[in-house]
């Protein structure tokens, strides 16, 4: 048995994803990644970049 | 510096806020999700029958109800369409699962933001370990966000 692709893509960073972390919908038409939605509502902080700067 | 007892919250910063910690800053009095939340949003657990809480929950005056275990951590929601459901099903089945949880300490604004780019009546907001803090309506984040930013706008 296969599983279902993914459908949406994060409107942030459009990486693909099953459904939309804020509201659940696989149809959202603004969906967002667990991610950037972390860091949207600072839940998390942005990962610094490889260099450190 | 004259310490006596210093301690390290060895899960960092975020953690603490999550978990709902004391704060100071320029931005400490600003509202959060976690003071608009109402707690005492009904809950119920999962062996209930929905026909059980659907009478409850009404009672109280409300269209949500939230599903928790014994240590108030959050496994699902009842939003008002679940709450429609078959009277006899049980409330494991009739729930939406594993809703997005947000946490204490998020700006109010930014949830209120967020609630209605994406038409969410309501959220649950938890601690970091998935506790129930309360339920967040939009209304009541869309009211506290508009007060906050005229209290701004009047003190700039």
């Amino acid at each position: 048995m296969t599983q279902a692709a993914p459908v949406l893509d994060c409107s942030a960073c459009d990486e693909a994803i099953d459904c939309c972390e804020f509201c659940d919908r696989p149809d959202c038409p603004t969906a967002i990644c667990y991610r950037c939605l972390s860091v949207a509502l600072r839940q998390a902080t942005p990962e610094l970049h490889d260099h450190g700067g | 510096m004259g310490f006596t007892q210093v301690y390290d919250y060895v899960a960092g910063k975020l953690d603490w806020l999550a978990a709902g910690g004391p704060i100071e800053g320029s931005s400490a009095g600003a509202p959060r999700a976690g003071g608009v939340a109402r707690d005492d949003v009904p809950t119920c657990g999962l062996d209930e029958r929905l026909g059980e809480v659907q009478g409850r929950v009404r009672a109280a005056g409300w269209d949500a109800c939230v599903v928790v275990n014994q240590e108030r951590v959050v496994l699902g929601l009842l939003r008002a369409k679940e709450l429609e459901g078959d009277p006899a099903s049980r409330i494991e089945a009739a729930m939406r699962p594993g809703p997005s949880t947000f946490r204490p300490h998020v700006p109010i604004a930014e949830m209120a933001h967020h609630m209605v780019d994406h038409d969410v009546e309501n959220a649950p907001i938890t601690t970091s370990d998935g506790r129930l803090v309360g339920l967040l309506l939009r209304t009541d984040a869309l009211r506290v966000a508009h007060q906050s930013h005229e209290a701004e706008g009047e003190s700039t």
